[in-house]
């Protein structure tokens, strides 16, 4: 380190506190919502609730019973305790179940999206900084990647091997990193031309440095707000590979295979599938209102109001 | 007209290398993915030497790259080959079945299979983009027109709420009450059109949020563009100018997202509603061909739904290159 990039450091931050003042006020402007308050204390509610809830709840979410089998939820006639939602066609506890299968579903929205926008964002950053032909070559492709159906390269890598947690995130992130390069490609081209990126260059940074201290820094933050609505996204996509029977495998409860085994028998004990998506779609509900709040306080406030 | 000819020569050669490319990615994933359609084709009872025989038969032994080369002379001579398993009837005839030893010449050939299948997911796609047209057109107008006011919250939470609801589930709970409780609506398989308006249902509740948001957005930044203001000084009435102008502009960015990010999402929801709908369309034939490896089926609609996302983004630069000649593509 000598001391140009020592005084690279003075120059940029400006732009950096800039930025930071900006996502400071979104989050501001974003909380200013009625809607913000509720979505965030339903969702951290149901976070806590995955948590906590199977420590005390005493039964279990694999464990079968056949003399509570069809229990229906507490606020119908013949339920009973601790069965809260019920019990399921092997006499397991529905809300146990549901609660593992909406934290392993969390899990995987979750570290899907950080990977998709890790790497999205790497390639699409690295695509408009460098430009020419590595710009050509890595935009073409995201159109070729964006030319195949999700779901048809899901079932084709996880329909033909055992799908695992990590063989799911995997799937995810390689079928949906090509919108955030495209995105962040978009604003590193603007960003690119700036005073402060010039400014640094002059002073001897290196690409890596500028890419990865000063452009990155002060354009992922708007595009991060809206990864929050791709978590729910990927979310559902779990539910549809477990449905399908491409998800985790059972034992292991997850929405989708809870759904898809109840539809047999939706007559008589229609809770089974009913009463989980009820909570499912309280975590999307939640998660898709903070994001929803959050990119219009984004546009908001890039479009200049207060 | 020299224009439209240089820009469908142009993105027409970059589409087709778009498609081969995709065509090379599903079918090396196919090879490389465990799971060996020969032992589905000839049924688990058969020895490994008639296995490895027929696989050699089948091409299925070379390498990937010979295979792919075959494979896209074949399709550049129209022909989309025969299904593994699937015989002349339709039906699956695999295993067992042919105990005689495989052969090709009894299986039906993947273009009609999906020449059989492709009307009804037309039908279904036309009716559920029909449905979530009807549902978000007045209600992402209403948003966009009163930006900040009630309508515009109606329009957030209706988009929120629809978004939340996972198609597997909506599905059921659709079925549950149409059809199982109330008797309204046939839900599963397909015996005639009334089966069709269930699933139509759910591909409009996936599709609508989307399109809500586009169009309140779209609509409420014209009405902030100076045009509009101008307009109304000049004494056009308010309706004048939305109907004559805001839409006319708010239709670019509206066709874009239609391309871009709608295609994309009807094509992953049909396959999924088809499937628990058990409704006969392209989706079903192919995740039912995915799970008994039946390679050429696949490859076949994995071609042919890159085609069709390819063909549909570039009428829709086209289309809104000429509704706003400052685009340039």
């Amino acid at each position: 380190m000598t001391s140009s990039t020592a005084q690279a450091e003075i120059a940029p931050p400006s732009a950096a506190d800039k930025q930071r003042g900006v996502t400071r006020r979104i989050l501001a402007r974003a909380w200013s919502y009625t809607e913000m308050k509720l979505a965030a204390a339903v969702f951290l509610l149901l976070v806590a609730l995955t948590l906590f809830g199977p420590l005390l709840i005493d039964a279990s979410a694999t464990k079968m019973s056949v003399a509570d089998k069809f229990l229906p939820p507490l606020f119908m006639e013949g339920g009973r305790l601790p069965h809260f939602l019920g019990t399921d066609q092997l006499g397991r506890d529905l809300l146990l179940r549901s609660l593992v299968g909406l934290r392993n579903a969390f899990a995987i929205g979750v570290v899907s999206v950080i990977g998709m926008f890790i790497l999205g964002c790497a390639i699409g950053i690295y695509a408009g900084y460098r430009g020419g032909w590595v710009d050509v070559i890595l935009m073409r492709l995201t159109d070729v990647q964006m030319s195949i159906p999700v779901i048809i390269l899901a079932i084709t890598i996880l329909g033909m091997s055992r799908p695992t947690a990590v063989s799911i995130i995997a799937v995810l992130i390689l079928a949906s990193w090509p919108v955030y390069a495209r995105v962040s490609r978009g604003v590193t081209l603007a960003e690119r031309q700036k005073e402060y990126v010039r400014a640094a260059k002059i002073l001897g940074a290196s690409d890596l440095r500028i890419m990865v201290r000063h452009i990155a820094p002060s354009i992922l933050p708007p595009i991060a707000f809206v990864a929050v609505l791709d978590v729910a996204r990927m979310m559902i996509f779990e539910a549809i590979f477990g449905f399908i029977g491409i998800g985790i495998q059972p034992p292991t409860p997850t929405f989708g295979t809870i759904i898809s085994a109840g539809t047999q028998y939706l007559l008589n004990a229609w809770w089974i599938t009913i009463v989980p998506g009820v909570l499912l779609a309280l975590a999307l509900g939640s998660l898709n209102l903070m994001g929803g709040v959050l990119e219009r306080a984004r546009n908001h406030i890039l479009q200049g109001g207060e | 007209m020299a224009f439209a000819i240089e820009f469908f020569l142009r993105r027409i050669s970059q589409g087709l290398v778009i498609v081969l490319l995709v065509a090379f990615v599903i079918f090396t994933l196919l090879r490389i993915v465990p799971g060996d359609p020969i032992r589905i084709i000839l049924g688990p009872m058969t020895p490994a030497s008639v296995l490895e025989q027929t696989a050699k038969d089948l091409g299925l032994r070379d390498p990937i790259l010979v295979q792919f080369g075959r494979f896209v002379g074949q399709v550049a001579t129209g022909d989309l080959g025969r299904s593994f398993i699937r015989g002349l009837q339709g039906g699956s005839a695999g295993g067992s079945q042919d105990a005689a030893g495989y052969n090709p010449e009894s299986r039906a050939s993947v273009a009609e299979l999906i020449g059989t299948a492709l009307p009804y997911s037309l039908q279904l796609a036309g009716l559920g983009v029909l449905f979530s047209l009807l549902v978000a057109v007045p209600i992402g107008m209403a948003a966009g027109l009163r930006a900040g006011k009630w309508p515009d919250r109606l329009g957030l939470y209706v988009s929120s709420l629809f978004v939340s609801l996972p198609n597997i589930w909506v599905a059921v709970v659709l079925i549950f009450l149409l059809s199982a409780k109330a008797d309204l609506l046939p839900a599963i398989g397909y015996r005639g059109f009334s089966y069709t308006i269930i699933p139509a249902m759910v591909v409009a509740i996936e599709l609508s949020p989307v399109m809500i948001r586009a169009i309140s957005v779209s609509v409420a930044a014209n009405l902030g563009e100076i045009y509009y203001d101008v307009g109304m000084v000049r004494g056009l009435s308010r309706w004048t100018m939305i109907f004559k102008h805001v839409l006319r502009n708010a239709a670019v960015p509206l066709l874009n997202l239609f391309g871009a990010q709608m295609i994309g999402m009807l094509l992953g929801g049909l396959f999924v509603v088809e499937y628990i709908f058990s409704y006969p369309g392209v989706g079903m034939l192919t995740i039912n061909a995915v799970f008994q490896r039946d390679f050429p089926i696949i490859q076949a609609v994995a071609i042919l739904a890159s085609g069709a996302l390819v063909a549909i983004n570039m009428l829709v630069d086209f289309t809104s290159t000429t509704i706003d000649r400052r685009l340039k593509f």
